[in-house]
């Protein structure tokens, strides 16, 4: 039962924080909340090791797949801790960041409610469930880099993350539900149980393609990496948390999560590590000529990515292992680069690399946290990030296949996130200082400010410093968890004079030359920036469907009523033509019943004054001709049996003429249109539609005889209803209900005329 | 309370209430409590109904006491019964939400009698269970609609009231024919007798047309592809009120038309009106989103959203596959809701600034944080996104859609949903996210806010109760599914219990 | 015969018809007029049209003469058609007012309310 009070310890700290302002620096408090679910993973964690998993299940939606199933175990277990407690930092530092702007309350409990769904997505094991807390993690994201509404830059980047996301999530979605309809459950736990019944469907491509298309799209991979760099227009501590430690991790996390299901099929190995290598090789080098440091890091997170995925799509072990290995010594480190570079923009101004240098007078405790994040991330030992970097050369080196290219192309990135690394967390202290940045008199943001990245530089530090435990407690449960099978062997900082050493050597010089080589880069910067982008087929992919609705909308819906009528008529007409052609066949034409000179000469009498009344050019004409129409309809109903029918017609048809009459001169003369062409359309569209309705009533009149509800009726109405005109006691009687509703339509009818001619006498009394 | 007056309240409360509405037309206040109270009794009535029809199963009541097939049955089933509910909801927020307008005569004299009279064609609509009568009904409603959309005599009002009003009555007179051709096939106008003797096998072919002639003239109310042009062209004209009303509530009585006939009739005797059906769905859902990208006006955007979602729910309907009409059922319930807070909502941005145009609008979300984030909740509900009620609705769709490997009829239910989402952020960030362009009115109009908010407050709580707690309304439209796809229950309520002689075939759809 | 009437239904179906798509205020009431009467017609004639003794019971009998016509298609064809009145006159009066507040003739010229 305690699985589920984190994540609505944190929902509900993030809706206190959006009501109870705390003033200034005690917004760190909120830093509590994240801290105690950190605390309660860490507790968690020996039983979590131990025993392997938690477990805990409410019944939510279950016609719709919908359990709340959660589940802490190791993987899930690593990433819970990760969010919650860089999360718990994070907080503290936005705390700072904010301080003296407005909104800072608005942040903090924006970030909550994005950490409450992020660990949402690693400990659900229900697939609606996670579906429902990635969604979450869009929305809040959209709100998150929107921050700065007000600027047009940050709408057109936060609208861009939501739909690239947004688009990828209803691709998972659609995965999901196949995977679930295929391996006959909805609990993931149980699916990975079931990875035969997955691999062995006709819809594995099919599951695999929707799944990753839902991961790529979060996590970055080319081809939709491009709203990552864009992101940054969100705040500092939104970039911090989502953008290099939470939520791009999500998509990485699934493909973990799925892995054992999928490992082996070539559909997922092949897309997998293309992609993850694609976006390795583009984030790192397009990283290079950026000059403002967070592009920097959202580059180098694309890198690390890719990487991460490439390691996923390899799928070995040792693959995993280092997967793992590189994901926390990034998290830490990443997130500290973050925190940095948001200091130095909080206390210079400014974060473009042209202007920045020399801090490390002025920001000590600053340049300490970036320096050993950054060597944490350029792979120093004996920091983490240098064992995640042996291990994975230790993959490369031993894969199957090509692997001279896999290594070469992590050879590269590595060095280029080496350089890149030392460009964020070592150039601006220790690169001579600008003139004009040393005149704006930078300095060094609170304890709030620096505080956190020291602490997670550190722990990179420090955890790889003692290899063995990290290994033991931290990655191996974890990937016993996704290998299914027992983990034992250790995380090592020195294996001896290997191949991966001497690539890391290689690593370090090649690195170096970069960084050296920084200004030659930077300059590329503007030309690169505008040469073509994935992101411009984006955006020409966004105006264009713009472009085709609006012709789309403007054809269909332009606002001539003539020609709805026509589509109106037409999708009828041709409904009926379709079920007269397909179905039922043409009514037989004979000649029924006597042809009596009454009804005929009424038919003729109508049918002529029908034809008058539609082409007559005069109003007069035509309003006769409406009159001659109703007369003949009337003889009809009398030569039919139908007395009071008639009666009725005839009153109306009068009093209809009589209005028009008193109306007509006020109603603009008959015009004819000028083009031919649609009058001709009309003309054979109407007599069309008239033969089909005439066609219609012809095998009506053609049914033979079935017992009629009518009939009956006229049987009971003097015996039961005491009423000798059968069709009068129908109407108050029988159907009674009818005629009231009949009533009032009149009455309706009534106060919307002299609503509509109370109006007009207010118009014509005003322009008096 | 017996089931008889229980079918009869939510027509004589309406009535009375609009009588009594003419008859105070000159004192304001009086009148406003009237159209308050008779939307509260009808709300009530509803819920009673609600709860008889989910405890017993079908009731019903013969007028007159005329037995069936002979006189005019009215029948409420759980679907009926939820429907009733609602627009009693709906009444009773919009007569709440209308109070300012009629204080400020905006509205006129006639606003409460016509909403009611508008009530009365509405519930009667839901529970009739005579063909003909269902006509007189739709007719109530639609001549009330015509008034109310003209009410205040702008002349975009006019203009799109003409459109509507010709566009509906063609459809009419299509339902007329309908209505009279089975009359002549079958002998009888009772939807329960209709179901019994079509039964018959030879009964099959006019059954076909009269299918095609309601499948138009209900898709035209309901404003399905092609047929729904009327649509977007009138119901941003009127006052905020009215619109809402009008989207949320009328163009689901044509669903509800399309579901009652289509399970009683054709569904089981013409399944090739189904795929028909399933077609134009989909055609429906894009129009109606591409529509609403094209446009940069709130209600404009808005209507054609109405479009969009009918092709969801009708393509629920299109599936007949238990869990499809379930969906279609809740995505009903929840977007009459949803949509009515939309466009209350739009009518407080209206009231607020003065204008409905996107580009003249901004800056709403630092003003009034709380009318962002209720504006917030309801869009992305509508897109879609969870755990609001729009993900659980268009989830029960693309699940019935994977059963019946209909992958196509998923992507673009899908693709759609992306649309929305697209067009709902639009809105989003030109009315709350920017800032109020130079030459905008910015004088706020803060007075008179709190009777159009109540509403919307409270439908914003039931959008994210359905979200979270909609587990139970989920079972409640599998239950009233259940009822739609096995008309027998129906039919022996309406006809007594040894109607049935041969078999009556059950609407669903075999799943491959 | 009935081919004869089921062919007038079908004129006035297309004159009706034929006056709605026209773009002249003035013949879109006719048009209107026009097909409330064919849609009546319509029903009535499938009704059954087979004789001309009213549905009258006339003194000292119970039930009406044999071969009498059905009493309730005719019900209905009248309610249709003061249904059909209230409609009418409603249709009429809101032309006569739009064409007074726009000043347009043409009802094509009335798309403000779904310009882009």
């Amino acid at each position: 039962m305690t699985l589920f009070w984190p994540v609505l310890l944190i929902a509900f700290a993030s809706l206190l924080a959006a009501f109870v302002r705390l003033p200034g620096q005690w917004k760190a408090l909120w830093a509590v909340f994240p801290g105690a679910a950190f605390a309660w993973v860490v507790l968690s964690w020996p039983a979590v090791v131990g025993e392997g998993e938690l477990m805990a299940s409410i019944a939510w939606f279950e016609q719709l797949g919908a359990t709340v199933d959660l589940r802490l175990d190791a993987y899930g277990g690593l990433m819970a801790g990760l969010v919650t407690g860089v999360g718990t930092l994070i907080i503290v530092y936005a705390a700072g960041y904010m301080e003296g702007q407005p909104g800072g309350s608005r942040l903090i409990s924006m970030l909550l409610i994005f950490m409450a769904a992020m660990l949402g997505i690693v400990i659900a094991d229900n697939l609606v469930l996670l579906f429902v807390f990635w969604e979450l993690t869009s929305i809040t994201s959209y709100l998150l880099v929107g921050f700065n509404h007000e600027k047009e830059d940050a709408r057109k980047k936060a609208l861009q993350a939501l739909l690239v996301t947004g688009t990828g999530g209803l691709a998972l979605l659609a995965g999901m539900v196949l995977l679930a309809l295929e391996a006959g459950s909805w609990q993931i736990s149980e699916i990975l149980q079931r990875g035969d019944l997955v691999t062995a469907s006709p819809y594995l491509p099919g599951i695999i393609v929707l799944i990753l298309l839902g991961a790529f799209t979060k996590s970055a991979q080319f081809p939709f990496h491009f709203w990552l760099p864009n992101a940054m227009a969100a705040p500092t501590p939104v970039s911090a948390f989502l953008h290099s430690a939470t939520m791009v991790k999500a998509g990485v996390f699934i493909l973990g999560r799925f892995s054992p299901i999928f490992n082996g099929s070539e559909w997922w190995h092949g897309p997998v590590v293309v992609a993850g290598l694609v976006t390795l090789l583009v984030g790192a080098i397009l990283g290079l000529f950026q000059t403002d440091l967070k592009k920097i890091l959202a580059y180098t997170t694309l890198a690390v990515l890719g990487m991460l995925t490439m390691l996923i799509g390899f799928g070995s072990d040792l693959a995993l292992k280092s997967m793992l290995v590189f994901l926390i010594g990034h998290a830490l480190y990443k997130a500290a680069l973050f925190m940095v570079a948001g200091g130095i923009d909080h206390g210079t101004g400014t974060r473009d690399v042209w202007k920045l240098g020399g801090l490390s007078a002025v920001m000590p405790f600053t340049m300490v946290a970036g320096a050993l994040a950054a060597f944490s991330k350029a792979g120093f030992p004996p920091f983490l990030g240098f064992i995640g970097k042996e291990y994975v050369y230790k993959t490369g080196t031993s894969l199957d296949t090509l692997a001279p290219i896999f290594t070469g192309a992590m050879l590269l990135g590595n060095m280029l996130i080496f350089a890149l690394a030392l460009k964020v967390g070592w150039y601006p202290f220790w690169s001579k200082g600008k003139e004009a940045m040393l005149e704006g008199h930078p300095h060094e943001g609170g304890w709030m400010m620096w505080l956190p990245p020291l602490v997670l530089a550190v722990l990179g530090l420090v955890f790889g410093f003692i290899p063995v435990w990290t290994g033991d407690t931290l990655v191996l449960p974890a990937l016993s968890e996704i290998t299914g099978k027992s983990m034992h062997e250790h995380l090592a900082l020195w294996h001896g004079i290997t191949l991966p050493l001497i690539l890391s050597l290689v690593t370090f010089v090649g690195g170096v030359l970069f960084y050296r080589a920084r200004e030659f880069f930077w300059r590329k910067h503007d030309r690169v920036e505008s040469s073509p982008k994935v992101e411009h087929a984006y955006d020409r992919l966004l105006v264009g469907m713009v472009k085709f609705a609006k012709r789309q909308t403007q054809a269909i819906q332009g606002g001539s009523l003539s020609r709805y009528m026509f589509i109106v008529v037409g999708a009828t007409a041709l409904l009926l033509l379709w079920k007269f052609v397909r179905f039922d066949g043409w009514p037989e034409l004979t000649w029924e019943g006597r042809l009596a000179p009454i009804p005929v000469i009424a038919c003729i009498w109508t049918m002529v004054g029908a034809i008058v009344a539609a082409v007559a050019k005069r109003r007069l004409i035509a309003l006769l001709a409406m009159g001659v129409v109703g007369l003949g309809i009337t003889v009809l109903f009398v030569n039919f049996g139908a007395p009071d029918l008639a009666i009725t017609q005839l009153l109306v048809d009068g009093l209809t003429v009589v209005l028009l009459l008193l109306v007509i001169y006020r109603l603009p003369p008959i015009k004819a249109e000028a083009n031919r062409w649609i009058i001709r359309a009309d003309a054979a569209l109407s007599v069309f539609f008239g033969m089909l309705i005439a066609a219609l009533t012809l095998s009506a009149m053609q049914l033979h005889v079935v017992e009629r509800v009518g009939e009956t009726l006229a049987q009971m109405s003097y015996a039961e209803a005491y009423g000798r005109n059968v069709v009068n006691v129908i109407l108050v009687d029988f159907r009674a209900l009818d005629t009231f509703g009949e009533i009032i339509v009149l009455a309706i009818a009534a106060i919307g005329v002299t609503a509509l001619l109370a109006a007009s006498k207010e118009r014509s009394s005003d322009e008096d | 309370m017996s089931d008889a007056l229980l079918l009869f309240l939510p027509l004589v409360v309406p009535a009375a209430a609009a009588v009594l509405g003419l008859v105070l037309r000159t004192c304001k206040g009086p009148q406003a409590i009237v159209g308050v109270l008779g939307s509260a009794g009808l709300l009530v009535v509803g819920l009673m109904l609600v709860a008889r029809t989910d405890a017993v199963g079908v009731i019903a009541t013969q007028s007159g006491l005329w037995p069936a097939p002979f006189g005019i049955s009215l029948v409420a089933d759980r679907l009926a019964a939820a429907m009733v509910a609602v627009a009693g909801l709906v009444a009773l927020a919009g007569s709440i939400y209308a109070w300012r307008d009629l204080a400020d005569d905006k509205l006129g004299p006639q606003f409460v009698p016509l909403m009611q009279f508008l009530m009365l064609g509405v519930q009667g609509s839901f529970l009739t269970g005579d063909l003909f009568n269902l006509y007189v009904w739709f007719e109530v409603m639609l001549v009330a609609s015509f008034v109310l959309l003209t009410l205040g005599n702008q002349r975009q009002q006019l203009e799109g009231a003409l459109k509507y009003v010709v566009l509906n009555i063609l459809a009419s007179s299509l339902f007329l024919i309908g209505a009279g051709l089975i009359y002549a096939k079958l002998g009888t106008l009772n939807m329960a007798d209709v179901a019994v003797r079509l039964a018959h096998p030879e009964q099959t072919d006019l059954v076909r047309t009269s299918g095609v002639l309601l499948i138009a003239a209900f898709g035209l109310k309901a404003g399905l592809f092609p047929l729904f042009f009327w649509l977007p062209s009138s119901y941003h004209t009127p006052r905020p009120v009215v619109s809402a009303i009008f989207a949320g509530l009328l163009t689901k009585v044509g669903v509800y038309a399309l579901m009652r006939t289509s399970t009683l009739t054709f569904a089981a005797k013409a399944p090739v009106l189904l795929e028909l059906i399933y077609v134009i769905a989909l055609l429906t859902m894009v129009c109606g989103v591409l529509g609403a990208a094209a446009h940069f006006d709130m209600r404009r955007i808005l209507s054609f959203h109405i479009v969009s979602q009918i092709g969801y729910i009708i393509l629920g309907l299109a599936m007949m596959t238990p869990i499809a009409i379930a969906g279609s059922i809740f995505y009903t319930l929840h977007h009459i809701v949803l949509k009515t807070n939309l466009f209350f909502l739009s009518g407080v941005v209206n009231h607020i600034r003065g204008t409905n145009d996107l580009a003249r609008l901004g800056g709403l979300a630092k003003a009034f944080p709380g009318i962002a984030t209720l504006f917030f909740i309801s869009a992305f509900s509508l897109a879609g996104i969870p755990p609001l009620s729009g993900f659980w609705a268009k989830m029960a769709i693309v699940l019935a859609g994977m059963d019946l490997r209909a992958w196509g009829a998923v992507g673009i239910a899908l693709g759609t949903g992306v649309l929305t989402l697209f067009s709902m952020t639009k809105i989003w960030a030109e009315v709350f996210w920017k800032s109020a362009p130079e030459d905008a009115n910015t004088t706020d109009n803060r007075s008179g806010l709190w009777p159009m908010l109540i509403p919307c407050v409270a439908f914003v709580g039931i959008t994210i109760g359905l979200g979270i707690w909609g587990g139970h309304v989920f079972a409640f439209a599998e239950r009233a599914a259940e009822q739609l796809l096995n008309p027998r229950e129906y039919i022996e309520a309406v006809l007594g219990p040894d109607a049935i002689t041969g078999e009556v075939p059950g609407a669903g759809r075999v799943r491959p | 015969m009935n081919m004869l009437i089921a062919f007038t239904v079908g004129v006035l179906f297309a004159t009706g018809v034929f006056c709605l798509l026209r773009r002249c205020l003035m013949r879109l009431i006719i048009g209107l007029v026009l097909l409330g009467q064919a849609a009546n017609l319509l029903v009535f004639s499938a009704g059954g049209v087979k004789t001309g003794v009213p549905s009258l019971i006339p003194e000292g009998s119970m039930t009406p003469p044999p071969g009498a016509a059905d009493p309730l298609p005719q019900a209905l064809v009248l309610t249709a058609i003061v249904i059909g009145f209230g409609l009418t006159v409603f249709a009429i009066t809101l032309i006569h007012r739009a064409r007074a507040t726009s000043g347009n003739d043409d009802v094509d010229a009335f798309n403000e309310t779904d310009r882009l």
